[in-house]
């Protein structure tokens, strides 16, 4: 190990010995010197610098910088147009939402209204024929009755002229018949008093 | 700010280095002169020692470029490109062609292409065909499906990365503008820096040269920048006129805190060359020593500074990564700061 240290130590000593001439060069030979600057050089990098600069501006730069701005700029009118649309669509649905519960609501209603005037309807018609049904009784009773009367009407005369024709048949001979009916007449009405 | 203790260690480091080696440098050159030296084993270990010691004597006989440094022809720049090549050393060096100097008011500018010239234009043009593709391919997808998808998707992220969370929070209202050139300033860097970890490339940003220019014309950016934003209101980024004291202490308020702010307004760009150029050429110099080490102990022992060699360029792919978006981050908020008023 000592060896190969004292061999890289040695080596460095002997790198710097031989770089030295690059920088020491013999008396005959101008030294190097890095600092020096060179006109032709400077010349040359100010004209491919420049050249450089006005190519690379107008074929290069000035496309790639408008192909992105373009680029962003679409983007950005993609994602605005996106985010109206999103709102327009939300619009639009809101707008069917209501719509639709609208149109629920006016059937829920009609539904309802329906069914109160069928309700109405019914009763009404049951009322109609409550009355109708008392009326007919009523007449029947009123006919019957009525009935009843001109029958008792006719019965009495019936049952007058019979009694009379009996009545007669008895006393035939001796009684003055209007006078005897007039009797019997008068008879029959207080009776028909009583 | 947050990266620089990072860089000024860094800078630190590759100084002593750099002073270390100059000293050590100069002694050695006079205790063994023309001597051969035993680093030329550094370049040819892959032979056997003896024909390594022989064909390196013969190399500097020759007169070639200086064989002991591996370090500096790596991280300098050069007349000539390394290309790959089917035969032995597996590369090539390619001589690029030297034009004559341009005479301007004076000073003499030698505009010949160089190595970092080279890794220049290659790191434009593949930020150019990639962003270019990208942007092909985004329209392309966009029409089909509407998003980005797989590499295009990516790259289109990393766009809107650098975009949305460092260049608009950073310089304030309005920053669209400043959004192309921020950007390429990103990935320009980011590719140059990456160009320098691949075999056969070179760190252009590794170059004081190329990293002041870009720091200069990130300068320039800011303050035009300011100047249109606040109008005459700009002098008070340089003039302090508080106008908030009694006029005794405003004038000395003035004399003291104008040169500061002129020199703090020099000092970001400054900062800004010299913390890229630090970075990438400190960790590339951390990895070529280690090859160098290799190399050198020629032993199972080699593994280690193998190891470490490959952490320290899995540390420089990051470190590629962190300087681009530190030059892009730091400029955005230099330029967010002249704009709103202050002071």
């Amino acid at each position: 190990m000592p060896r190969l240290t004292f061999r890289f130590l040695s080596a460095l000593t002997f790198v710097a010995l031989s770089a030295a001439p690059a920088f020491a060069i013999e008396e005959g030979k101008k030294p190097v010197n890095l600092l020096a600057p060179n006109g032709g050089l400077m010349f040359w990098t100010l004209l491919i610098f420049i050249a450089l600069v006005l190519i690379l501006s107008r074929y290069a730069f000035k496309p790639l910088v408008a192909a992105v701005e373009a680029r962003e700029k679409a983007l950005e009118a993609s994602l605005t147009q996106a985010r109206a649309d999103r709102d327009a669509a939300s619009k639009l649905m809101a707008e069917q939402q209501a719509a639709l519960d609208a149109a629920r609501r006016e059937a829920q209603q009609l539904v309802a209204d329906g069914r109160a005037a069928g309700e109405k309807l019914k009763g009404d018609l049951l009322d109609a024929g409550k009355v109708q049904q008392a009326e007919l009784l009523e007449r029947a009773r009123r006919e019957i009755s009525g009935e009843k009367e001109r029958a008792i009407v006719e019965l009495r005369r019936e049952a007058v002229d019979l009694a009379i024709r009996g009545a007669g048949k008895v006393i035939e001979q001796n009684l003055d018949s209007a006078a005897n009916r007039q009797l019997v007449e008068n008879f029959l009405a207080s009776v028909k008093a009583s | 700010m947050h990266a620089m203790p990072r860089s000024t260690a860094r800078l630190a480091a590759l100084a002593l280095f750099a002073l270390s080696a100059r000293l050590l440098g100069a002694q050695a050159a006079e205790t063994r002169p023309p001597a051969v030296p035993p680093s030329a084993e550094v370049r040819t270990s892959t032979e056997p020692a003896a024909a390594a010691q022989e064909a390196a004597t013969e190399h500097a006989a020759s007169g070639g470029h200086d064989d002991n440094d591996i370090i500096t022809p790596h991280i300098t720049d050069s007349h000539a490109i390394d290309v790959p090549s089917f035969s032995a050393p597996f590369v090539r060096e390619v001589e690029l062609p030297r034009w004559a100097p341009v005479h301007v008011g004076g000073y003499e500018i030698d505009l010949s292409p160089t190595k970092h010239v080279v890794m220049l234009l290659l790191a434009a043009l593949i930020v150019i065909s990639l962003l270019v593709l990208t942007a092909r391919t985004q329209a392309r997808q966009h029409d089909e499906n509407g998003h980005t998808k797989g590499w295009a998707g990516g790259i289109e992220a990393m766009v809107l990365y650098i975009r949305n969370e460092v260049i608009l929070p950073n310089v304030g209202p309005h920053g669209n503008a400043f959004v192309p050139f921020l950007l390429t300033l990103f990935f320009f860097i980011l590719t140059a820096n990456m160009l320098g970890l691949i075999p056969y490339g070179s760190t252009a940003t590794g170059n004081i040269s190329v990293t002041a220019t870009l720091a200069a014309i990130t300068f320039v950016v800011v303050e035009i920048a300011g100047m249109r934003a606040q109008g005459w209101g700009y002098l008070n980024t340089i003039f302090f006129w508080p106008h908030d004291m009694p006029l005794i202490m405003r004038v000395p308020m003035f004399l003291i805190i104008s040169p500061i702010e002129l020199a703090g307004k020099i000092a970001r760009p400054f900062a800004l060359a010299i913390r890229l150029f630090a970075n990438m050429t400190a960790g590339h110099i951390v990895v070529l020593a280690f090859i160098g080490l290799i190399f050198y102990f020629h032993s199972i022992a080699s593994g280690a500074p193998f190891l470490m060699a490959i952490a320290i360029m899995f540390l420089e792919l990051f470190v590629a990564l962190l300087q681009a978006f530190v030059f892009t981050l730091l400029a955005s908020v230099f330029i967010g700061q002249v704009r709103e008023a202050h002071h």
